[in-house]
Parts: structure tokens; C-alpha cells; sequence
């Protein structure tokens, strides 16, 4: 299971199948596995999950600056599964640290990395280091410049644990937002409030705004920031293998 | 043991601006002389060394580190302070090791 060779070939069987066959196959492969909830649209994983297997395990990092609505919602999926919703929060001496020596809003001046890196990725990793694989709910369409290449599975190697292997699923990766909401309607799914005031991707409050007709969902995050090339991917247009 | 460090050059022959932390990194550490050779993936050439061991391997993203060992299959790896942890045995500090991660993971979905 944990072969490069066998989670490459893996996932291009899984690449063509639907989010629910792509979920029986990491809920019944991984039984230490767990669903990272974003308080967003990606509560439809729960739905699909749940449906697979009721004893779902699924966190969300609580950075301690969502919505009141995020907070509303999470506990409103809580309770209409009936189940567990664990909330990672960051560690309270490292929130102290950043905020003592620059503020509660240096992510305007600086940008969203030093922040994020303490109220999630710390977390995150924590968190990670407990489990043999994870589900989220990324897709293409989210970001096409950085994420046109998410895979239905991967080797997650920057959370795994040292000389251990960690597998990521991203279910969703090959749906649209449109499929994705049609889903949500369809199956009666509860959703986060947010999106009906014009919030189209959901994170903490000061990060986050209601995008217009036309604007990409990413505009409604770290808007202040140009965005930039993603200086680390290998553009391989013309990699052959 | 073999290690080759895979660095990238943009199409427009600019530099990779993480690569060059990485290396400055390692030169710092003393962690250069270690390295048995650095090649080159040139964007604009599929052909140069190190795009040919990118689509050998199926890396999408650079730096990254090439190990072989007598015997055993070669391993890659993409993220610097895991090599730096499991081949070179040295320490990182939790700082550095999520700063990388920001550098290589978009945040919106979490």
C-alpha cells in the first residue's frame, strides 16, 4: 500500500471514479483515516462518508478566528450526524507569542504565512501524526494555477511521520463547485450560512470575503496578496515519461 | 551513497528563488559537501538532466533529492527537511520545517 509504485497505479484507477468510489476505497483500505472538515462546502465528504461508515472520524482546525457562522455550522453537522467532530486548535503560548509581538492582524502588513503556520499547519501536523491517512476535500477547479494536478490519492510526504508514510485522498479533486452543489441540494445536506451571503470559499473571518458574478473563489482569499508563481512546481509541460 | 540534488531554471532562464534557499541553507550547514552532484532541470529543456529525472521519477516540483544506495531502490524526496532528517541525520527546527510546508501547500481548504 505504501509503494510510490502501488499509490501512482492506485490512483489512476481511482482518478476515474466517482468521490463516493474513490471514499469505500480509503474508508475500507484505512481504518486509522480521518476527514479534515474546512467548515465549508466540503461537508458534502462527511455526507458521502457517513453513508459508507458511520464511525467516521473527522477533525477541524479551529484557528480560533472562523466565523461565528463556521462555528454555528460545525456544530450543526455535528449534531444532524450525530457524530464526533474533533476541533484541533493551536498551541495557546505560540497564538500569545505572534499576537504580543505583532498584533492580532499581521497577516495584512506581513502575509497569511506566519499566521497560518501557527493557527493550522502547526496544528495540522499534530494531528496528521495520529493517523495512517486523511481525506480532503480539494479539487482542480479551486485554484487552477496550483492545484490542476491533485490527484485522487497521494503519498503525503510533508505531514507523514519521520521514515513512516502518511496517504492523502482528495475525493472531490475531479468534481466542480457546480457538482458539488448539486449535490449539497439534492441530498439535503446542511451548509455553512456563509454561502448565501456571497461566500464562495470559507476560511478564517479576516481572510475571507464574498466573492462577485464573475470573480474566481480565490479572490475571496488573502485578496491583498499578489498572487505569485508557485516557485516550487516543475512546470512540465514538455516532461515526457 | 549517491545523492543528487535536482534544481530548477524557469523557462525564461531565471532561477528558482527556493532552490537557491535550499542551497544557501545547505552551504550555511555544511550539508553542500555531502551532495555528490547537482543537475539542472531546465524548463525550457525537457531534454537537460535534471526534467529527464523528474519524468523518471514523476516529480513535479523542485528542489528535490535523488538517493541511491548499493542494493536498495533509489529513493526521492521532495521535501528538504525530511532529507535532511532521514539521510543527512540533522536536525530542523519546527520553524523551518513549517515554513517549507507553507511554501508548498495552499491553505484554502482547510
Amino acid at each position: 500500500m505504501s509503494s510510490i509504485t502501488n499509490i501512482v497505479d492506485i490512483d489512476s484507477e481511482l482518478a476515474t471514479q466517482s468521490p463516493q468510489e474513490i471514499l469505500r476505497y480509503a474508508l475500507e483500505n484505512f481504518d486509522n483515516i480521518a476527514i479534515s472538515f474546512s467548515g465549508a462546502e466540503d461537508v458534502v465528504l462527511i455526507d458521502m462518508a457517513y453513508k459508507i461508515r458511520k464511525d467516521i472520524q473527522v477533525f477541524s482546525l479551529d484557528t480560533g478566528r472562523l466565523h461565528a457562522q463556521t462555528y454555528r455550522f460545525i456544530e450543526a453537522v455535528r449534531n444532524h450526524y450525530d457524530i464526533k467532530i474533533d476541533l484541533v486548535m493551536p498551541e495557546a503560548a505560540k497564538v500569545e507569542k505572534l499576537v504580543k509581538e505583532k498584533g492580532l492582524f499581521s497577516f495584512y502588513q506581513d502575509d497569511h504565512k506566519e499566521c497560518c503556520g501557527v493557527r493550522k499547519i502547526a496544528p495540522l501536523r499534530k494531528q496528521l501524526l495520529t493517523v495512517d491517512a486523511w481525506i480532503t476535500g480539494q479539487r482542480k477547479d479551486q485554484s487552477p494555477g496550483t492545484r490542476a494536478a491533485v490527484p485522487a490519492m497521494q503519498d503525503d510526504k510533508a505531514f507523514a511521520r519521520p521514515d513512516d508514510s502518511l496517504t492523502k485522498f482528495n475525493p472531490l479533486a475531479n468534481w466542480t463547485s457546480k457538482q458539488v452543489w448539486d449535490y449539497i441540494r439534492q441530498n439535503n445536506v446542511p451548509y455553512n450560512e456563509l454561502h448565501d451571503e456571497g461566500y464562495v470559499s470559507i476560511g478564517c473571518e479576516p481572510c475571507t470575503r464574498p466573492t462577485g458574478p464573475g470573480q474566481h473563489e480565490r479572490e475571496g482569499r488573502w485578496w491583498w496578496e499578489e498572487a505569485t508563481m508557485k516557485e516550487c512546481g516543475l512546470h512540465a509541460v514538455n516532461i515526457s515519461k | 551513497m549517491k545523492i543528487t540534488m535536482v534544481k530548477k531554471i524557469f523557462a525564461d532562464g531565471s532561477p528558482c528563488k527556493k532552490c537557491g534557499e535550499v542551497e544557501e541553507k545547505m552551504r550555511l550547514a555544511g550539508q553542500l559537501e555531502r551532495i555528490d552532484q547537482t543537475v539542472v532541470a531546465d524548463e525550457s529543456n525537457p531534454e537537460s538532466e535534471g526534467m529527464v529525472l523528474a519524468a523518471e521519477h514523476g516529480i513535479d516540483r523542485a528542489p528535490f533529492f535523488v538517493v541511491e544506495r548499493d542494493g536498495e531502490p533509489t529513493q526521492i524526496y521532495t521535501v528538504y527537511f525530511k532529507f535532511v532528517k532521514e539521510v543527512l541525520d540533522a536536525e530542523t527546527s519546527e520553524e523551518d520545517e513549517i515554513a517549507e510546508i507553507m511554501n508548498d501547500v495552499d491553505l484554502d481548504f482547510l
